[in-house]
């Protein structure tokens, strides 16, 4: 059984554009364990694409199976009109960019770039050519006779990127490039990445933990859970309308709360009733971003209530500091609320247990099904 | 969409019989070389064992249990086995006394100074058994410098080589790189601050060194202690030279009486109670890990 | 750093104790230049006399150039054959690798007097004492798992990605192997080449029993004269033994200290 996405309702990204990577319910097993459990997928032209999902969710198998480094155990992979499931990786005409790099350290960086040419039998000087080239795009010609090793992270990284699309590969994979770089560096090469692959208009699929990295580069977001599709989507969509309770809370963070479902548009939470879009009934999960939430001063609250809001009420039991943002941690009725709030100067922080009022707009509540 | 479920056979393992065979192909060298130096002639010299011996180097193919048994009950041999296994024992003990000090300064050094050291430690390994031992045949002979240095200082002068004393001091320090080196891998657990904690809860350096330093080392010491037991009773180039033909131990007697009795058979089933003294030293080695544990 | 927390009579021991690790080696130097005609220490004289007979001694010589070239022959062989079963045993984890790998490096957990005596009786019967191709394979018994240890041990730790990144960049399975992890292999190969010419050419026990009255190697030669009499002339045969060891031992350092260089 194939799990079915509830918000988007097809596990395809999108079918106005030509398909270039196909994934029919592609499977890895080892042994009894499930690493990917057909997995269906369309990839457009000149799309990037984010695998998402934390660390054990099948994305880097999948990616190793396009690549033809693991071979699965069933299902097809389609490049085109060409089944390329059997296919040796040698003939695939894919470029991989590694989490390690994988630069040849015995080379130095402009032969590097160069293998993936010398083994199609590129003339001498159009491979010189398109060598200078690649270092020109990612900024390294000055590079080009120094080792690996003398190179930073930054560099290898880039390195890579022009050794993997020096061949002008069908497809470009990348497997957590920019994991192991610092924060700053990871910013700029994000950029840097995306521009190459709009600008080349290279079909590109892109394996991450980060949430952020998948949400700012990527056209669509592929995530992922033990094995499974959890949900396919714009960035946009997954980050607003999350399918399940799972994407809510690995993309983004989220206030989740139990409760059961009236059936008339409210639900409640131990002894408040919150108002939520739609009308649910039954056992649900609700969840709220932080930054949804408004944090009220107890007296002020009456005037922010309405049809379209959810007041409630409840006492400050800690505030964090963490720079650009202002973390309260609300206790209501027994259960912990987080909001977050942008710090203006460190201007109008509230003092620890003092009674405070929450609001948040109806439409801004998410509701799952849960089971019993 | 309707979902596609994986219905079509796993794709085969791509070229999987080609990779058997490659691989059988490249292990192919390896395993005839393993086959016909080491497998073969094992086996056959655990066959020989039972096999008789004729007078003048001939062999008889049969089963017979006479070789194990003539060991057993020869007083010679009995004793050989015995003393084989004394001096050994006596070699494991002098190779650890001179060595754990060494050991122990080179796990506190550090930097170049280790290095050097180490480099002193493993040279001697680089150096043949039979220089080595030659080296010695030099210092303990009856007219060398350490008989000399007693005789000077006013007493008997004693004899160092050609007897048991020679093939002892010899083979102690012959063996002292892997001691030393078998001690330094096992120091891992011994951490200078648990000394320096020890001193500052008020211990004495002896009381330290018994109470702290030797229990955490007991790892080290055992896998050194096998190494040169093992080492020791199939050493044969140090008592050959050094015994003079005068001492006799396991190794000595297999070499003559493969090579000057031609006795095969006898020959091979001391070998096989090498390999036997072999597996009783790794099971009291497996034991005492145990204990510690 | 010395170790500065060590009591003065500790340091003392400890310098004794190396002086009794390393007299056998260093004694043979002095003892080379002796003006004896006996074994003696310290000698009376001095003179360059032993070496002159060893240049004079055809015997030692022959049996050093066998010796040569037997290492010479039985490290390109070890390599050949161990390069190969190391990359199946460590990439192509299929056929019971952990089996095969303490299979071939089982011949180093015998004594090497169990394994001569192995050794001879099988090659006794089929005509393989005495001869060069029988002391080849009497050496790559014992050279082959060093070889393979040390091989399998490089190549596990190299990064399996490089490899991998060399395919996806289209390269076949034999053009990995020979562009990119079989020179990333180098220091291990160096020092592979290394320890087996030296097993090979310091070999004893196991040659003993295969080399005959014709064909014999420098150490049997060499155990067989200090077996029959004393004189210095094997101090000046280990000088140059050593001389030769320093060699291969600085020609690894320089080698491998420069692979380091371009490898990580």
């Amino acid at each position: 059984m194939m799990h079915q996405t509830i918000l988007s309702g097809s596990p395809t990204v999108s079918d106005d554009r030509d398909v270039h990577l196909r994934l029919d319910g592609l499977t890895k097993t080892y042994g009894n364990s499930v690493a990917v459990s057909a997995l269906d997928l369309s990839v457009p032209k000149g799309e990037l694409v984010a695998l998402l999902g934390p660390s054990g969710c099948g994305k880097t198998t999948t990616l190793r199976m396009v690549a033809g480094l693991i071979q699965p155990t069933g299902g097809r992979i389609v490049v085109g009109s060409n089944d390329i499931t059997a296919m040796p990786t040698y003939r695939r005409d894919m470029g991989l960019v590694f989490q390690s790099y994988a630069l040849f350290p015995h080379m130095t960086v402009a032969k590097n770039v160069a293998f993936g040419l010398e083994m199609r039998s590129v003339p001498k000087a159009e491979i010189e050519r398109r060598v200078k080239e690649a270092l020109a795009m990612v900024r390294l010609e000055a590079l080009a006779e120094r080792k690996p090793r003398e190179l930073s992270g930054g560099q290898q990284q880039r390195v890579a990127l022009a050794r993997a699309l020096v061949i002008r590969p069908s497809i470009l994979l990348l497997d957590e490039p920019l994991s192991n770089l610092d924060a700053k560096l990871r910013d700029e090469m994000r950029n840097e990445i995306r521009d190459i692959q709009q600008s080349l208009g290279i079909t590109a699929v892109f394996v991450t933990h980060d949430q952020v990295e998948a949400l700012s580069m990527c056209d669509k977001v592929v995530v992922m859970r033990a094995g499974k599709l959890e949900q396919v989507g714009t960035p946009i969509d997954v980050y607003e309308h999350p399918a399940t309770p799972f994407v809510a809370s690995f993309v983004g963070r989220t206030n989740r709360l139990e409760g059961r479902a009236r059936g008339d548009g409210t639900v409640d939470v131990g002894p408040m009733s919150v108002r939520v879009p739609g009308r649910p009934g039954g056992n649900v999960e609700i969840m709220v971003r932080p930054h949804r939430i408004r944090l009220l001063d107890a007296d002020a609250a009456q005037g922010a209530s309405g049809e379209g809001t959810n007041l409630l009420s409840g006492r400050l039991t800690r505030v964090t500091f963490v720079g650009d943002l202002l973390q309260y941690q609300v206790d209501v009725g027994g259960t912990e609320i987080v909001v977050e709030a942008a710090s203006d100067h460190g201007r109008g922080i509230r003092s620890v247990g003092s009674p405070v009022a929450l609001a948040w707009r109806v439409e801004d509540t998410m509701v799952f099904g849960r089971s019993a | 969409m309707t979902a596609i479920t994986a219905s079509a056979p796993p794709a085969a393992p791509r070229l999987a019989l080609g990779r058997t065979g490659t691989a059988i192909a490249l292990l192919l060298p390896i395993a005839l070389i393993n086959a016909i130096g080491f497998i073969l002639p094992v086996l056959n010299l655990l066959r020989m064992s039972f096999n008789e011996a004729l007078a003048g180097g001939g062999v008889r193919e049969t089963v017979t249990f006479e070789n194990w048994t003539g060991l057993f009950g020869d007083s010679f041999y009995v004793e050989l086995i015995l003393n084989s296994i004394t001096v050994s024992l006596s070699i494991t003990l002098a190779t650890l006394v001179v060595s754990y000090p060494i050991a122990l300064y080179l796990h506190r050094s550090t930097g170049r100074w280790r290095t050097f050291l180490t480099v002193l430690v493993i040279s001697p390994l680089l150096t043949s058994a039979v220089v080595r031992t030659y080296g010695w045949i030099a210092l303990l002979a009856d007219q060398g410098p350490i008989v000399s240095g007693i005789a000077a200082l006013g007493f008997a002068p004693p004899r160092l080589m050609f007897n048991t004393t020679g093939v002892i001091i010899g083979l102690t320090e012959i063996l002292m790189p892997y001691m030393i080196l078998s001690l330094l891998a096992g120091f891992g657990r011994l951490d200078p601050r648990v000394e320096e904690a020890a001193m500052s809860l008020g211990a004495p350096p002896i009381k330290t060194f018994w109470r702290v330093i030797l229990p955490l080392t007991v790892p080290g010491i055992a896998l050194g202690c096998l190494l040169c037991f093992v080492l020791a009773v199939s050493s044969f180039i140090t008592p050959k030279l050094l015994g003079g033909g005068r001492v006799f131990l396991l190794a000595t007697e297999i070499y003559d009486q493969a090579i000057v009795t031609l006795n095969w058979p006898l020959a091979a089933t001391l070998s096989m109670l090498v390999l036997i003294i072999f597996g009783a030293a790794l099971a009291v080695y497996a034991r005492i890990l145990r204990a510690i544990d | 750093m010395e170790a500065d927390n060590t009591s003065v009579p500790m340091k003392i021991l400890v310098a004794l104790l190396f002086i009794f690790l390393l007299a056998p080696v260093i004694l043979v130097v002095p003892l080379s230049f002796s003006g004896e005609q006996i074994l003696s220490f310290p000698p009376e004289s001095w003179s360059l006399r032993w070496y002159a007979a060893l240049a004079d001694n055809p015997k030692m010589i022959s049996a050093f150039w066998t010796s040569l070239l037997l290492g010479a022959i039985v490290t390109a062989i070890s390599l050949a054959v161990a390069i190969p079963a190391a990359y199946v045993i460590v990439r192509m984890r299929t056929l019971g690798s952990s089996f095969l790998y303490n299979l071939f490096t089982a011949p180093l957990l015998l004594p090497t007097i169990v394994l001569g005596l192995a050794i001879l009786i099988v090659f006794a019967s089929i005509g393989f004492l005495g001869t060069f191709p029988g002391l080849i394979i009497g050496h790559l018994v014992i050279t082959l798992p060093y070889a393979l240890r040390v091989l399998a041990t490089t190549l596990g730790n190299l990064n399996l990605a490089c490899e991998e990144a060399a395919s996806t960049l289209g390269a076949r399975p034999i053009t990995v192997f020979r562009r990119v992890t079989l020179p990333m292999m180098a220091p291990g190969i160096v020092a592979a080449t290394a320890l087996c010419f030296l097993v090979s050419f310091d070999e004893v026990v196991i040659t003993l029993f295969l080399t005959g009255p014709r064909l014999t190697t420098l150490p049997v030669e060499l155990f067989h004269h200090v077996e029959s009499r004393a004189d210095p002339l094997v101090a000046s045969v280990s000088v140059l033994l050593i001389l030769l060891t320093l060699a291969v031992v600085m020609i690894v350092d320089r080698s491998v200290g420069l692979s380091k260089t371009f490898v990580k």
